[in-house]
């Protein structure tokens, strides 16, 4: 569904991936883990390229993503692939329902009804119809993030990216969002997360890739990854989480 | 003192307010204001395109605005006045009414600077909002047309309302091409009084004054409302309380 070659990135001399090897396969769920600065934010983005690349090639959905495209493609190519950032960025101007049912309008050309009534199934869904009317600055931060996880659902996706999609929540609401990210698993979603909740990792991941310095150095199923990991590196991660 | 004062603006209330409208052309405050309101109304939508070329990453684009925003900063208002009054009629082979050269002049020189007020909105709105709206399939223009703008303007409300007391402030450079405002019709009853420009001259600051005040303070409360409502206390209160009877447990 996802696959790097060889990909390189480059933020001026600073080298923030390198050879980059990988797939992730239809309906898995892959977590991306490593320290802070390893490029693993870098490596997310490059897939709806919010990131260029410098060399190597991504496919997403059997397609080519770098191959040379008009920006109609590319606006189209992203509004298959939805993403979920650390920071939620809804759009505070607009309400709950609006924030979901603004690209499916404007992009898909939905009728109005027709947006409302998948957006508010989408809200039921991550537990918040409730909310529909109410406006980002009046929800939690766990509230937040399941309306985006919401507003990305909204443009049926294939495959959804998170990017540390609880690392800016209070601890007694990362659970919730992880729920959503559960079941959203569970029905066969494509996803690549990353993420440091390794209890989600363990339950739910297919396989776990560790990366450091721009680089992965190991990729495994979880199981194996936690009860023993190869690389050094992986083991001192590990152990710096554990504590 | 006060009295000639009083006895000043019952007799030329009139000019003041409206110049020699009827009989001759429309000026005083009316002609002020009519001025200020066509200058920002036109020069909002120049400064939305210069604004929105300044943050563009094509050169044909960015360079001539940066010059342009740099001109105009750089050059006292009074110059730019003097430029289109005295220029354009050599381009167009014709001289153009000073109330016209004005306007010209003002909507350039006003939207070089609501466009770095509206680049600054944009730009204070940070990179996460453009990233989530390009991220779910949006183009550029159509982000900036549903997620940026909507944002950015409305936060710039009160800096707009204070670039238009800067504006009305600035029509009175219009006196200097004859332009008939409200600083041309003081001086004109100036003129005819001869014995008492203080109290004329204080008249006229007192009505700059409170047209200018009162904007100002219509600014600093839109901006206090709005900051509010930024930091989540925007809402009545019976908001409030279905939030509280709605809180999840
Ligand atoms: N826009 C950028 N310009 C320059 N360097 C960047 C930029 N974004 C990220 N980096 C650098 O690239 C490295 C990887 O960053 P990132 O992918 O955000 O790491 P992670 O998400 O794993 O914490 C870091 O050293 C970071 O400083
Ligand atoms: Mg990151």
């Amino acid at each position: 569904m996802i696959t790097f070659e060889k990909v390189n990135k480059k933020y001026g001399d600073y080298q923030a991936l390198t050879d980059i090897n990988a797939e992730v396969k239809r309906g898995e769920v892959v977590v991306v883990c490593g320290p802070s600065g390893s490029g693993k934010s870098t490596l997310i983005r490059t897939v709806n390229r919010l990131e260029e690349i410098n060399s190597g090639a991504i496919h997403f959905d059997g397609r080519n993503i770098q191959a040379p495209m008009g920006r109609r493609e590319l606006n189209r190519l992203r509004s298959h692939i939805g993403f979920v950032f650390q920071s939620f960025n809804l759009f505070p101007h607009l309400s709950t329902l609006e924030n979901i049912t603004l690209s499916p309008i404007k992009i898909n050309g939905v009728k109005r009804e027709a947006a409302r009534e998948k957006a508010m199934a989408l809200l039921e869904r991550v537990g918040l119809a409730h909310k529909a009317d109410a406006y980002p600055g009046q929800l939690s931060g766990g509230q937040q993030q399941r309306v985006a996880i919401a507003r990305a659902l909204a443009m049926e996706p294939p495959a959804m990216l998170f990017d540390e999609p609880t690392s800016a929540l209070d601890p007694e609401m990362v659970g919730e969002v992880l729920a959503v990210m559960k079941s959203l698993a569970a029905e066969g979603m494509t996803m690549m997360c990353v993420t440091h909740e390794m209890g989600f990792a363990r339950d739910v991941a297919d396989r776990v890739w560790f990366m450091d310095a721009g680089r992965i150095l190991e990729m495994a199923d979880p199981e194996t990854f936690f009860r023993a990991p190869e690389h050094p590196r992986a083991q001192r991660f590990l152990s710096d989480l554990r504590h | 003192m006060l009295g000639d004062i009083v006895t000043i603006v019952r007799d030329n209330w009139l000019l003041l307010l409206v110049g020699q409208f009827p009989a001759g052309p429309l000026g005083g405050l009316v002609a002020t204001l009519i001025l200020s309101v066509l200058s920002i109304v036109l020069a909002f939508p120049v400064g939305m395109l210069i604004a929105l070329a300044r943050l563009s990453k094509s050169p044909f684009l960015l360079w001539p605005s940066t010059v342009l925003v740099y001109v105009a900063r750089g050059v006292p208002l009074l110059m730019l006045i003097f430029w289109v009054y005295f220029a354009v009629p050599l381009l167009l082979g014709n001289r153009i009414p000073g109330f016209l050269a004005m306007l010209i002049t003002l909507v350039i020189y006003e939207g070089c600077f609501l466009s770095e007020i509206i680049r600054g909105g944009i730009v204070a709105l940070g990179r996460g909002q453009m990233e989530a709206a390009r991220s779910l399939g949006h183009s550029y223009m159509g982000a900036m047309a549903w997620v940026i703008l909507p944002q950015a303007l409305y936060n710039m409300i009160p800096s707009i309302l204070s670039q238009f007391v800067s504006t009305i402030k600035e029509t009175t450079l219009g006196y200097v091409i004859n332009v008939p405002e409200l600083t041309f019709a003081a001086n004109q009853i100036n003129n005819q009084l001869l014995t008492q420009p203080f109290q004329v001259f204080f008249i006229l600051a007192i009505i700059y004054f409170i047209v200018c005040w009162s904007l100002t303070r219509v600014a600093v409360l839109i901006e206090r409302r709005i900051s509010n409502k930024r930091s989540g206390r925007g809402g009545t209160v019976s908001e409030a309380t279905v939030r509280a009877l709605t809180a999840e447990p």
